[in-house]
């Protein structure tokens, strides 16, 4: 019940290398500009890898126990399944709104809204039936 | 599911806190469960009743 095992731990940091190599790669070939379209991809893997790399060892710094009991783990379940049918409704009133109204917003500002809703919808319901079921 | 957590905890002089650590779910999971609104797995029974002292998982949990 107890996370953080050397295994999960080893995981971690091995898929924090794995961008930073990747990203370092995409830049040395420059494979983001040439076949991604995006030319800082792998500037911005670099930056996920290092944010996780950073994130990993501040965990391992402190010697917090962090308990993932089985109802937390059901609770992330329903709340996972909570956010998909968010997703599957924003989906719908999206695609309701842009046929009546055509959305006019670049789509990597779309794109970025809609996965900070998607994490945001995630948080709180997790957060409410921790507390309240 | 009904339970006697409580009451056996009582008996033991432990707090929910004692109870957690032990079983090692957070508190909040030990208070669902005292007030019915969780039923936890089998393996999480298994160790409750350990942790209480107790011989059967039926002296803490039983059917409504």
């Amino acid at each position: 019940m107890i996370t953080k095992n050397k295994k999960q731990l080893t995981w971690r940091y091995s898929f924090a290398i794995v961008l930073i190599v990747a990203g370092l790669l995409i830049l040395h070939y420059n494979i983001g500009n040439e076949f991604l379209g995006f030319s800082s991809v792998g500037t911005w893997l670099i930056y996920v890898g290092f944010i996780m790399l950073a994130i990993i060892t501040l965990q391992l710094i402190s010697n917090k126990k962090r308990i993932v009991d089985e109802r937390m783990q059901i609770i992330a379940s329903k709340a996972g399944r909570l956010t998909f049918l968010a997703i599957i409704l924003v989906s719908f009133i999206v695609m309701v709104s842009d046929g009546i109204k055509p959305i006019t917003i670049p789509y990597s500002y779309f794109m970025s809204y809609f996965v900070c809703g998607i994490i945001l919808v995630y948080v709180i319901s997790y957060k409410i039936l921790l507390k309240y079921s | 599911m009904k339970t006697k957590i409580k009451e056996y905890r009582k008996k033991l002089s432990m707090t929910q806190e004692d109870l957690a650590n032990k079983v090692e779910v957070t508190r909040q999971t030990i208070n669902a469960l005292e007030q019915g609104r969780y039923n936890p797995s089998l393996e999480l029974a298994h160790k409750i009743k350990k942790a209480l002292k107790l011989q059967y998982i039926e002296e803490v949990f039983m059917l409504k």
